[in-house]
């Protein structure tokens, strides 16, 4: 199992519903911060400072279009999930295993 | 601490009681434990496990040259249901921990153990309070809400 420590971030960063929402938007397609602001009905300093959090725990990127520098576009990356995951997988793995020596072991000597 | 923000689930069916089933479970995990290379505790070395039974026993892996490693503490000790207790690997952040419940359940002559594995906490307890529902519910909440994500990933996305 990998060092939780990257996943403690993750999952606090994820603790707050409004973090939730955005990741939940994001999921769809990439959005402008705007965009997710008007979703969530909060203001932009709020909405700025979700996405700072977001990003600083490698949940979502930012992204200017070639066009125009000032827009500024989020989108989700997965390798923070694809940890979880891989924690997920590794741990059902390791008991499946156990479970069966287990049972191996009693039926040996029941 | 009940910690709940990612969970494993695994179940199995064993050809004892559950009486015998616990016994064995914490008794002689030193016997039927395998050293993997999924669950080590400290590096590059694998030990002895023992559960010290009882509500505030211990379960630890002892080494070759004598060191014991804590791997965790008894939470719940309900013999011959209920076994609930801490884990955590030495590479864990400090005060970080996952949870382990294991339940035995009869069907017939025979137990089904199921094993839940619960991930390290990070949700502040207060945030929890915060929103008005126990934080076990809001961890629930919360793990489902992650495996649902992570399949709409999977089947979407991609990684």
């Amino acid at each position: 199992m990998s060092e939780p420590l990257a996943l403690d971030r993750t999952l606090a960063a994820l603790a707050d519903p409004q973090r939730r929402h955005t990741i939940e938007l994001l999921t769809v397609r990439p959005r402008r911060a705007g965009e997710l602001a008007a979703a969530l009905r909060v203001a932009p300093s709020v909405m700025s400072r979700h996405l700072r959090v977001l990003r600083q725990c490698g949940l979502v990127t930012e992204t200017h279009p070639e066009s125009d520098a000032r827009v500024r576009i989020y989108s989700l990356q997965s390798a923070p999930m694809a940890e979880l995951r891989t924690w997920l997988d590794t741990t059902e793995q390791g008991w499946t295993d156990q479970l069966h020596a287990f049972r191996d072991h009693l039926e040996r000597a029941p | 601490m009940t910690t709940g923000a990612s969970r494993v689930l695994v179940a199995l069916r064993v050809p004892v009681p559950p009486a015998r089933a616990f016994a064995v479970f914490t008794g002689e995990i030193g016997q039927w434990w395998r050293p993997s290379p999924l669950f080590q505790f400290t590096e590059a070395r694998n030990g002895r496990m023992a559960f010290e039974p009882g509500p505030d026993g211990r379960l630890t892996e002892t080494y070759d040259d004598g060191t014991v490693f804590e791997i965790g503490r008894i939470r719940t000790w309900e013999p011959p249901h209920r076994l609930t207790f801490s884990w955590r690997h030495a590479s864990f952040a400090p005060d970080t921990q996952t949870e382990v419940h294991v339940r035995f359940d009869p069907v017939g002559d025979e137990t089904r153990v199921t094993v839940e594995h619960f991930g390290w906490d990070a949700i502040p307890r207060e945030h929890a309070a915060r929103h008005g529902f126990p934080l076990d519910a809001f961890q629930l909440r919360l793990a489902e809400w992650w495996q649902a994500l992570l399949r709409s990933l999977r089947d979407g996305v991609g990684s």
